[in-house]
């Protein structure tokens, strides 16, 4: 008999935040979803008339296609650059003495609090036709340099934006690694880079993993450095995105592009997923 | 001060049964030990009597007063806790005075009582340290004059020396033995360790598995206890498995591999088990239950000897005997005990 | 094996010159902007032709920036009420109260992190017009701001909860103390460092948020980075560095209250498991 059960008061400190996420998290979401099966009018964003239209062109059409594609390399490519950059780093400040961690840390998090746009604006100073580099390029007799309104800007500046994720990522993981396991092995004979190899960062994996993921997943979405440094001539989705939905104001297709981007990444994700399960499963044999 | 009536008192998590219908009568002004292994439920039942658990069936009782349900801070009970739980952003003097405000008491009279309370526990000068800057044994000490000066009804004590070195734990129990002797307030303390409870106890509720497995001072539980788990957990101890033949000259017979022994006990029947503790184990034939063996190890502890022999049918018994005589192992030798040191009781706890 | 163990200091350096370099990388392009800022010249050129405050003095005198610049600073201060209070209340319940559907709400707790914030400023746009709510004035940008911050604050406040001691409130209960005074006395004094940090985080957040003001922005509501984005889409002017200095400013101001107050190594690693 459980007579006097105290009333769990408590789960109001909850309600609050669970319905507002419901309201203006799940449902917005699932609105989009909604909206992607919808069509577009002649005036207005959109009208309740169910199609399967929006798919057909976001699937069908080889330009988006491109786009897609395009999206996809440059978050590899950030990828992949970030975890060889991002690794150095992170193992530098998994190693370091108590008392220097925390400087190392702020350094590496306080680009992360400043805004993107001031990041992004350093950069194309920096890189510009009449940026810094070029200037100093051309003082010394060399030619201009196409650093920005490009790929390459792009990568240099989504790579800036992204390395502090990779880096603590990977050190999270480091850190549960004692520096003993690296002396043991040592002292079995294995030269520095074979313990690291062999040790360390089949150790570190997890870190690895986290990484890329996260840094792929934020990569696809980018929006602000590929408009910035890329100008006009770098088009990946989440610009074709927006100015579907705030220039050419296609709401529908616009969620479908959305959808198309999301579930895209979910399967590279998903098959990455499945890739790295079995490379641990090597590594741990 | 309050007596404490636990009824039936039971506390399930999930699957797991922590306290089973546990019934309990706590006189005024005693002070009991909860004692038992870790998992036998003592700390349960002590945070369901400061009202930090609900049970699920049972009552609680402070008097005539029913606090099954009641609010932690509607008991008017004192806490220390094993880490002493002492707030850290505040100075000893708030820490202490924390109760007295809560009970809205103000001004000169707080101060007087937190000073008051400090002398007692000698630790005049303190008042504006913080616990971090405290010793071990300061901080307990800290801990109790804070359960102790709004004068609770009951006081609840969760093996608050496990965390103290082994001399400074000796020291404190006298201590707070002698605190709660003075104040009189009724206490329950929670340990593990024997020799605590035995030190400490006016009377000690042993339990394992959430059941009371005996109730009662410390000698009684060690003379007569009243299963063989409880034999093990208390002391050194010899169990002879055997059956019971019958009774004769007002001592029960148990018929046993190595012998049929007179032994002391209640009326008991069919498979028993007996207690012989190793200071009642007497070389030579002096006592009426005898047998031989053979020595196989003995240790010198100082005061004592202390010997493994074996005897009939394989059985391993423990001897402890005073060093005036010496048998080297391998030598055969006759073992007898009385029948007041034989205690019967059932093979299973509860 | 012959070959003496060589000590980690050996090839430590080359580590070291590495990690400096990436150092260097990560932080030129802010201090590079901060310069600017102070560059007498008209042009962003390098190098710099003299010290001058005039750029700051530009930006006081260009309306729309000071404008953009007050509003963000006001929105950020409601959104920080906001979700601190919410990832207050909500680390409380899911560290303590939670037990078996813990594990769902702190993912929903999260997940407007794990969403890409385009993606979420995009269903925001959407749902508003669908609702009727619209995108006029500062509700819209309040509302998808706490959206993005409620997690860091949630975050920040479960890692200090989850080391909090329970047994200190246990402590003040059975002195007389009721729920809600140990929590006031007892449990907030002790983690108003989570509190606070998560705070600081959910200010910056929402004053340098972009993507999501980007999508729900109206006439006459803009926010800071929204601003400067669509001056530097168009003009090059050093006004631009001399806005992204202060911003700068106030989130490195902020950064190092953290620091002192918690560790950014306790935000960042602690987070709940």
């Amino acid at each position: 008999m459980n007579r006097g059960r105290r009333f769990p008061w408590v789960v109001f400190l909850i309600i609050p935040i669970i319905v507002f996420l419901a309201i203006f998290f799940l449902i917005p979401y699932a609105n989009m979803v909604y909206m992607s099966f919808l069509v577009k009018p002649e005036t207005g964003a959109y009208l309740k008339v169910f199609t399967l239209g929006n798919y057909a062109r976001a699937l069908g059409d080889t330009f988006y296609w491109k786009v897609l594609r395009q999206t996809f390399w440059y978050s590899l490519v950030t990828t992949a650059v970030t975890l060889v950059a991002g690794y150095p780093l992170a193992y530098h400040i998994a190693r370091a003495p108590k008392r220097w961690r925390g400087l190392f840390l702020i350094m590496l998090i306080s680009p992360l609090l400043v805004s993107i746009i001031v990041r992004s604006f350093g950069w194309m100073i920096l890189l510009g036709k009449v940026g810094i580099i070029n200037t100093l390029v051309k003082r010394y007799g060399g030619p201009e340099l196409p650093l920005m309104y490009n790929a390459f800007g792009v990568v240099v500046g989504l790579v800036h934006i992204y390395l502090p994720f990779m880096a603590l990522s990977i050190a999270g993981a480091l850190q549960t690694i004692s520096p003993d396991i690296e002396r043991a092995a040592r002292s079995l004979g294995a030269t520095p880079w074979r313990a690291f190899w062999r040790i360390t960062w089949r150790l570190s994996l997890p870190g690895v993993f986290a990484g890329t993921l996260l840094v792929f997943v934020l990569a696809v979405s980018s929006y602000v450095i590929p408009i910035l440094l890329g100008g006009n001539n770098v088009l990946v989705m989440p610009i074709v995105i927006v100015q579907m939905l705030l220039d050419a104001f296609n709401w529908p297709l616009g969620s479908a592009l959305s959808m198309v981007l999301f579930g895209g990444t979910v399967a590279l994700l998903w098959l990455y997923v499945k890739l790295m399960n079995q490379a641990l499963r090597w590594t741990t044999r | 001060m309050a007596s404490i009536t636990l009824r039936d008192l039971t506390k399930r998590f999930d699957a797991l049964v922590a306290v089973d219908r546990l019934n309990l009568e706590i006189q005024e002004g005693e002070l009991i030990t909860l004692l038992g292994p870790s998992g036998c439920g003592k700390t349960t039942t002590l945070r369901m009597i400061g009202g930090f658990e609900s049970p699920n069936e049972g009552d609680i009782f402070f008097g005539e007063r029913a606090v099954t349900w009641l609010q932690p801070e509607l008991r008017n009970i004192g806490i220390v806790f094993q880490n002493y739980a002492l707030f850290p952003h505040m100075t000893v003097r708030e820490n202490v005075a924390f109760g007295l405000e809560m009970r809205r008491e103000v001004g000169a009279r707080v101060r007087q009582r937190v000073a008051a309370i400090l002398s007692k526990v000698q630790l005049v000068g303190m008042e504006s340290r913080y616990p971090h800057q405290l010793s071990g044994g300061q901080q307990q000490r800290v801990a109790l004059a804070r359960a102790l000066v709004v004068n609770p009804a009951v006081l609840l004590l969760d093996e608050p020396l496990a965390n103290l070195d082994a001399k400074l734990r000796e020291e404190m129990r006298f201590y707070i033995r002698h605190l709660q002797r003075e104040f009189g307030i009724t206490t329950i303390y929670v340990t593990h360790d024997q020799a605590e409870a035995m030190v400490l106890a006016d009377r000690i509720a042993l339990m394992k598995d959430g059941r009371l497995q005996q109730l009662g001072s410390a000698e009684d539980i060690y003379r007569r206890p009243s299963n063989a788990w409880v034999a093990e957990f208390i002391g050194l101890s010899n169990l002879i498995r055997g059956t019971v033949a019958g009774r004769r000259d007002g001592a029960l017979s148990v018929r046993t591999a190595a012998g049929v022994f007179s032994c002391a006990g209640e009326d008991a029947a069919g498979e028993v088990v007996i207690c012989v503790r190793p200071e009642s184990l007497r070389f030579g034939q002096e006592h009426p239950n005898r047998l031989r063996g053979v020595v196989r190890e003995r240790v010198f502890l100082g005061n004592l000897l202390d010997y493994q022999i074996e005897g009939p049918d394989g059985l391993r018994l423990r001897v402890q005997a005073d060093p005036s005589r010496v048998f080297a192992p391998g030598t055969s030798v006759d073992v007898s005990f009385s029948p007041a040191d034989a205690w019967v009781m059932r093979a299973e706890a509860r | 094996m012959d070959h003496p163990v060589r000590r980690p200091q050996r090839n430590g350096w080359a580590l070291s010159v590495v990690v400096g370099l990436l150092y260097v990388f990560l932080l030129t392009p802010i201090v590079i902007v901060i310069l600017s800022a102070f560059n007498a010249g008209d042009y962003l050129r390098f190098p710099p032709q003299g010290f001058s405050l005039r750029w700051f003095v530009r930006f006081t005198e260009s309306e729309s920036f000071v404008r953009a610049f007050e509003f963000s600073l006001r929105l950020a201060v409601y959104v920080t009420l906001a979700s601190t209070v919410l990832g207050t209340m909500g680390a409380l319940f899911i560290v303590r109260y939670a037990r078996r559907v813990r594990d769902t709400l702190r993912l929903l707790l999260i997940a407007p992190l794990q969403f890409p914030a385009i993606l979420t400023g995009i269903a925001l746009l959407i749902f508003f017009y669908a609702t009727g709510i619209g995108t006029r004035g500062m509700r819209p940008l309040f509302i998808g701001h706490t959206l993005v911050t409620i997690p860091y604050v949630f975050l920040t406040v479960s890692t200090v909860l989850v080391t909090f001691d329970r047994s200190l409130e246990e402590a003040a209960r059975s002195l007389g103390a009721g729920p809600f005074r140990a929590f006031w006395r007892i449990t907030l004094p002790i983690i108003k460092g989570g509190i606070i940090s998560g705070a600081l985080f959910a200010f910056i957040t929402s004053f340098d948020q972009f993507p999501i003001s980007l999508l729900l922005i109206s006439v006459g509501n803009t926010t800071l980075p929204i601003a400067l984005f669509d001056y530097l889409r168009f003009s090059f002017e050093p006004t631009a560095a001399a806005v992204s200095t202060l911003s700068v400013l106030l989130s490195v101001g902020i950064v190092v209250v953290i620091q002192r107050l918690v560790g950014l190594e306790s935000i960042y690693w602690g987070g709940p498991r």
